[in-house]
């Protein structure tokens, strides 16, 4: 099947198209060069004047595993008021579902694949929840998934640090559990403070010796950050750092890069980590001095966690955080728990409202950050789904971003006070086209290893989207004009027309099989579970049909 | 003889993956694993009989789909129950119920609502097995011995010494109820039993919330009580709801995770509520994750609608025309009295009267082909292999090839486009 999209504005910003106009040709599941003349294509579309993208990638949301299940049990209101009956695509009328910040798995493939995204990553998978995790991605249709595995507050990682078994038994160990799991990036959430919550301490500072163990979240975070970098991972370690969403937490997140000491880095969420306690009320901004610090320093890449206004719920393995978040759940619940001497969870139901100080300012602090950093390659578009606000919100985001005059119109109607918190209102910059193809397609590509990803070069994967070039953003955004997954048209004119299946994305970056042993004997005397049984086999994924692996290039430290 | 060492068990819910099987020409059989249920249900014939049935009658399998296919696409108040299968079961027939319009329930959801409906209106603090095993030094057991649904749950995450506590010393207290013999035995001087008196579940649990708060009366035994679990530094709360006697066990529930709650605020304390076998848990999570809603869901038209009361199986059977029953993990069936036809999903060694209208032998997961099972306390879901090849079909393989009848439109097979 070959098909071409004829006279489109190509955004490629892998490949140095910025707007050029070209033919775009596919070739099944590929794009393909341009077949010269004389080659006759079984489809040709009419693209003319219209903006044509690799499909969306997405490198941050929560879309499947237990918590998600958990919070979708917690928004039963939410779900009973938005209820979807399946779209009558393909053969078969099929992905009926509910809810909007907790979709169910084939509502949540349509939102994506409606809006032009081909991709979505799950940023925190626990081992132990990790089969749960993959049976969900493998029940949401149109996009391509992997999941980022959580460590850092495992008991066995940090009995491993704690007893000196040295950073070469940390890699292995790091490289098993990637393999046993299927997972595609190691992240760590609040490093050792989940665990010491578990030895009842509240509060965990980055410098500050946990229990039991008596290691700082500083060492987990080295430990891991160089671990990734050694063990060759394309992604660098995805960290949730210390003390999220508290006042003056921007302090803890200037020390956590410098902790990195030059290791790369990518800092989910920040916008809820850039929080100073300046003014009446203790609460301001710090994206200001956020910005600026990741501005020099190239190692680092981050995505925001935009906050949007109204009903979202928060779920997250910040059990710590959590806890501190609860007595502001909206509706009035909540809940905890402790995971498999791994991590936990909680899930706080939340509603963010714009006649609220603090509520408006974490807007405000999320569109400085986007502003105020200047290469659009380290920066991602995210609202850490759903906690800053469901991804539906996107198209919404990239007009703040790329619309002044819209941004200012909004700032106006916030709480009174937030405009003079922020300097917001001074930032002229507004993002251009080519920038939003780079933080949202050829970036994320490049930064999670997905080199057929992302970009519209002969070989890539035939995702595709293509939209109409309007004055308004959002709807721009919202409703593109063509969507192809793997070379098939499954979205026109923002509607649903074919189904189509996108794969899980992993890394294996091998490891000496003398730390099974250890890890079978923990596996024996405290988790109570042959490690045969904890270990996921390919054909366990996808139903069958097996992850994607992406390479991994072993690497010393300098 | 040959023997598989470790298999994972599917059948209570507390996921052991200790199970010796020895495999002959007859048949397989568990080597003793202390699990009543393990040790029953692992035992298998090879040869069994392999016919469907329609009215008592033998038929071909491609008869049996197509007369299943008429059946429910005539139906007018489709129901799907029973669902003891494996995850990949279940989605098929979360798949069949939208199509179709059916309402699905879970044989055992009974005790999982309990609980359910404690988290969708007020939340929960919980905990794992594994937690409860190398943190707790105090557990706390709520109405009657949870053992005798989870045969080995002491056995194998209580007897063994918690690594995270200093001493490794752990008690375990019963409130309203007495442990097993066999619990007796395994936990000996560990177990005491506090029972004030012959108040019921929901009494007792008030009492303990009292004292907690520091209102008890002088002298009240539940004082003692409260304050060992504040001075706790890992408490567990242990519960079995489907045991639960009494009305309102609910209320009980909600009651322990106010307490539960309570105690957190200072010290570490979490709940385990249990409710598992024949994934139920499984089941519940594909539904979560399909539908956005727990079990007793329905589809009409195609969109799906929660209801608790009005989808609880045993309310549907009165009204269903026509109800597919699934049991693919033991040969047994609850009391069942519906007015409508019945297409069974059973292992051939399910006998039942009266026969139902129509009988399509199925496979039991991780005995005759590999499925997906979550444990009890819902994080953990395992992949249980295949034992022994005895021609028998998974529902999910059977579900797809009703829907296919049902789809006489070719249905093009997607693949993961990678």
């Amino acid at each position: 099947m070959l098909t071409k999209l004829a006279g489109g504005r190509l955004f490629d910003p892998a490949n140095g198209r910025h707007g050029e106009v070209a033919d775009l040709w596919l070739r099944d599941d590929r794009v393909t060069a341009d077949p010269g003349p004389g080659a006759t294509p079984d489809v040709v579309y009419d693209v003319t004047g219209k903006v044509v993208m690799a499909g969306a990638i997405d490198i941050h949301s929560h879309i499947a595993g237990g918590k998600v299940n958990l919070a979708r049990m917690l928004m039963g209101e939410e779900h009973d008021r938005h209820r979807f009956a399946g779209s009558a695509c393909g053969c078969d009328r099929i992905g009926g579902g509910s809810g909007i910040a907790t979709p169910s798995t084939h509502t949540t493939g349509a939102r994506y694949i409606e809006m032009g995204f081909t991709a979505a990553f799950e940023p925190a998978m626990l081992g132990s929840n990790a089969r749960h995790a993959h049976l969900e991605m493998s029940d949401i249709p149109y996009i391509d998934t992997g999941g980022y595995l959580v460590l850092g507050n495992d008991d066995f990682l940090l009995d491993l640090i704690a007893t000196n078994a040295g950073q070469a038994a940390v890699n292995d160990y790091v490289a098993w559990m990637l393999t046993a799991t299927q997972s595609l990036a190691v992240k760590v959430v609040n490093p050792g403070g989940i665990n010491a919550f578990k030895f009842n301490a509240r509060k965990l500072d980055l410098d500050e010796a946990g229990p039991h163990y008596g290691v700082t979240p500083r060492t987990v975070l080295t430990v891991l950050a160089r671990a990734v970098y050694e063990l060759g991972l394309p992604h660098p370690l995805h960290v949730h750092g210390c003390n999220l969403g508290i006042p003056g937490n921007v302090a803890t997140t200037l020390d956590t890069i410098q902790a990195a000491s030059g290791l790369p880095m990518h800092m989910t969420h920040i916008q809820f980590h850039s929080y100073d306690t300046a003014g009446d009320r203790k609460f301001s901004s710090g994206a200001a001095a956020l910005a600026e610090a990741v501005n020099r320093t190239p190692t680092l890449s981050v995505d925001i966690g935009q906050v949007m206004f109204g009903q979202t719920v928060t779920a997250s393995a910040d059990t710590m955080a959590q806890r501190h978040t609860a007595p502001l759940a909206h509706p009035r619940k909540w809940l905890a728990m402790d995971i498999e001497c791994e991590a936990g969870c909680g899930v706080v139901p939340f509603r963010y409202r714009d006649n609220s100080y603090v509520n408006a300012l974490q807007w405000a602090i999320g569109l400085e950050l986007f502003l105020l950093l200047d290469d659009p390659w380290r920066v991602f578009l995210t609202t850490d789904h759903p906690n800053g606000a469901p991804f539906t919100f996107y198209p919404e985001l990239i007009q703040l971003l790329m619309d002044r005059d819209y941004r200012l119109a909004k700032l106006a109607e916030l709480h009174p006070d937030a405009p003079a918190h922020t300097t917001l209102g001074s930032i002229t910059r507004e993002y251009t086209l080519a920038e939003i193809a780079i933080m949202t397609r050829a970036a994320p590509a490049r930064i999670l290893g997905l080199a057929d990803r992302g970009h519209l070069a002969p070989g890539a994967s035939a995702d595709v989207t293509v939209y109409s070039d309007l004055p308004d953003r959002r709807a721009m955004f919202e409703r593109p004009d063509l969507v192809f997954k793997s070379g098939r048209l499954v979205v026109r004119d923002g509607a649903l027309v074919a189904m189509a299946q996108g794969c899980t994305h992993v890394v294996r970056p091998g490891f000496d099989d003398l730390i099974e042993r250890r890890i079978a004997r923990y596996f024996d005397e405290r988790i109570g579970l042959p490690i045969k049984h904890f270990r996921i086999q390919d054909a366990e994924i996808r139903h069958g049909a097996g992850p994607q692996l992406h390479p991994c290039r072993r690497r010393e430290v300098p | 003889m040959t023997f598989h060492p470790d298999i994972l068990c599917p059948f209570c819910g507390l996921g052991c993956g200790d199970i010796g099987i020895d495999q002959d020409d007859s048949g397989i059989a568990p080597r003793p694993s202390g699990c009543p249920q393990a040790d029953r249900l692992f035992r298998r014939s090879a040869t069994v009989p392999t016919d469907a049935r329609m009215g008592g009658t033998a038929v071909s399998m491609d008869d049996a789909v197509a007369e299943a296919a008429r059946l429910l696409a005539n139906s007018h108040a489709p129901l799907i129950a029973g669902l003891a299968t494996d995850v990949d079961g279940v989605l098929s027939a979360l798949t069949l119920a939208e199509r179709i319009g059916a309402t699905v329930d879970h044989e055992r959801s009974d005790a999982l609502f309990r609980n359910l409906a404690v988290l969708r209106r007020f939340g929960w603090s919980t905990t794992t097995l594994a937690e409860l095993r190398n943190r707790s030094d105090l557990v706390l057991v709520v109405g009657p011995d949870p053992a005798a649904a989870f045969p080995r749950l002491w056995e194998r995450w209580v007897v063994p010494e918690p690594a995270f506590m200093p001493d490794g010393a752990r008690s375990v207290v019963f409130l309203g109820g007495e442990p097993m013999p066999e619990t007796a035995q395994l936990l000996g001087g560990q177990i005491e039993t506090v029972d004030p008196g012959a108040a019921d579940l929901a009494t007792l649990v008030a009492g303990l919330r009292t004292a907690l708060a520091g209102r008890a009366a002088t002298g009240d035994p539940m004082t003692g009580l409260a304050a060992r679990l504040r001075a706790a530094r890992y408490a567990v709360v242990v519960w079995a709801a489907g045991l639960f006697q009494g009305p309102q066990p609910d209320m009980v529930v909600e009651g322990l995770v106010r307490l539960i709650r309570t105690v957190d605020g200072t010290t570490r304390c979490a709940g385990l509520p249990l409710s598992g076998a024949d994934n139920v848990i499984g089941a519940n999570q594909a539904s979560g994750w399909r539908t956005g809603f727990p079990l007793r869901t329905g589809f009409d038209g195609g969109v799906p609608t929660h209801d608790p009361e009005r989808f609880d199986w045993r309310r549907r059977l009165q009204d269903a025309d026509v109800t597919l029953w699934i049991s693919a993990f033991r040969p047994e069936m609850p009391e069942f009295s519906t007015n409508g036809a019945v297409i069974m999903l059973a292992p051939p060694e399910m006998a039942m009267t009266p026969e139902p209208a129509l009988f399509i032998p199925v496979g039991t997961p991780g005995i005759d082909h590999a499925g997906d099972v979550f444990r009890a306390d819902s994080v953990v879901a395992l992949h249980a292999g295949m034992l022994i090849d005895r021609g028998l079909p998974s529902v999910a393989g059977v579900i797809g090839r009703i829907l296919a009848a049902l789809n006489q439109t070719a249905t093009v097979k997607e693949t993961a486009g990678c």
